[in-house]
């Protein structure tokens, strides 16, 4: 069962978006490596869907970006484990 | 600007911020691009007014100026360009930090004389605009040696593919495709209008409309809004133009105003073309009040500068105009300071 822990930064100006994301990357590391735990972000900043995938590829993690009509939801997760069907 | 998110505070501020260098070798492109359009336009004769005007003579307030512009463009989250993209967009934060620079920006007027006096006291050369008039050199010999080693580095880059990353926004435009765009944009200015693109004598101009709505007395009083610092032949035309910060319809507002609508309006259609425009307003108190704030101190360092940093940047550093150097040496610390209190005041 995989948990997965939402943020919602819809609105926030930049770097606002990256820098909670990241903070919230940090403070759930081990968990992610595990691969039990995943993080949503979702966001209506155009900038934080090339931002936050390309931070999380520095701390080794994957990302998928998916548009929803409330925004980008941006996953991140442990790499090996698959992406979203 | 909106499709590529070519933001040049982001520029900056994420070398300090996350250490990432990726837009700013998009700028580097930007301007090095510049500098190759600019001096072919020169020693073609596309290019008839070198230097451009309303470049002065360099002094210790172009450094001040760009050190509080740095400060103020990382707490408004934009800076006079970068904000009114994302105005357009829907951003209510950025709506706030344009509504601080028209104030800011006005407000200058009240200081004018004074920091005027300091301006002039602190001039480094008063007969040479660029580094190749104060060196007594001819603009190519500097030029293609930076250009040379700008190209070449930037070839590398590309070539080591740190110049494109994956992107998932829907219409997303390359960044290096909006750098090229700008610079031709810049280009078709220079040789059209004879000065590359300027945006923050109009944010002054229309502070002063506003303001001579409620205090038409005091504003006719100010010097600074009397001034005509605009006048020049431009290319195609036998005729003087004039313009300045005052609230009349002048060279400037014909100038200008255009450019600052079309950016909001472009802005605006892209986002609506996209499907993505909505107003933005869920914003954390702290974030509107650095905007505001942010914005106050882009106004007023827009005017002490004088200038914005797509003037300088996009301009004057392609012609090496001292007064763009200049206030690049005061943006750098300032954008550092602006991301130290960010971090510290804004976002928690």
């Amino acid at each position: 069962m995989i948990q997965t822990i939402d943020i919602d930064i819809r609105g926030h100006i930049c770097p606002s978006c990256l820098l909670l994301t990241l903070k919230e990357m940090n403070n759930n590391v081990a968990a992610i490596r595990t691969g039990n735990t995943e993080l949503v972000v979702v966001t209506d900043d155009r900038q934080a869907t090339t931002t936050i995938p390309a931070m999380a590829d520095r701390m080794g993690f994957c990302a998928e970006v998916v548009r929803m009509d409330d925004g980008y939801h941006i996953r991140i997760y442990r790499c090996n484990i698959g992406t979203t069907p | 600007m909106h499709r590529s998110d070519f933001c040049v505070t982001t520029c900056f501020r994420d070398i300090f911020l996350f250490r990432d260098f990726f837009l700013m070798r998009h700028l580097l492109l930007l301007i090095v691009s510049s500098m190759v359009l600019f001096e072919v336009g020169r020693l073609t004769g596309a290019i008839t007014i070198y230097p451009f005007p309303l470049l002065g003579p360099p002094s210790l307030g172009n450094v001040i100026g760009g050190f509080i512009f740095g400060i103020g463009m990382v707490l408004a989250g934009g800076c006079v360009c970068g904000s009114l993209y994302k105005l357009g967009a829907g951003s209510a934060g950025s709506l706030l930090a344009v509504i601080g620079m028209l104030v800011g920006s006005t407000f200058y007027a009240e200081i004018h004389p004074q920091w005027s006096t300091f301006a002039k006291s602190t001039v480094l050369s008063k007969d040479a605009i660029t580094l190749p008039q104060w060196l007594n050199l001819a603009p190519t010999v500097l030029l293609l040696p930076l250009v040379t080693a700008g190209g070449l580095w930037l070839y590398r880059e590309f070539r080591g593919g740190r110049m494109v990353r994956p992107a998932f926004a829907a219409g997303h435009l390359a960044p290096w495709r909006a750098a090229f765009i700008i610079a031709l944009l810049g280009f078709a200015s220079y040789v059209l209008i004879g000065m590359p693109m300027g945006i923050t004598t109009t944010y002054t101009k229309l502070g002063a409309t506003i303001a001579a709505l409620f205090a038409p007395e005091h504003i006719k009083s100010l010097i600074y809004f009397s001034l005509k610092p605009l006048n020049y032949t431009p290319p195609f035309s036998d005729h003087p133009i004039t313009g300045g910060p005052g609230p009349h319809l002048d060279a400037f507002a014909t100038i200008q105003y255009p450019l600052l609508i079309g950016i909001v309006a472009g802005a605006f259609f892209s986002t609506l073309r996209l499907g993505e425009w909505k107003l933005q307003w869920r914003l954390p108190r702290r974030q509107f009040v650095s905007a505001l704030s942010g914005g106050l101190l882009l106004g007023l360092a827009a005017r002490m500068a004088p200038s914005c940093n797509i003037w300088h940047l996009w301009g004057g550093v392609p012609i090496l105009a001292i007064q763009s150097l200049l206030f690049l040496t005061g943006l750098l610390p300032g954008t550092w300071i602006g991301t130290r209190l960010l971090t510290r005041f804004v976002i928690r």
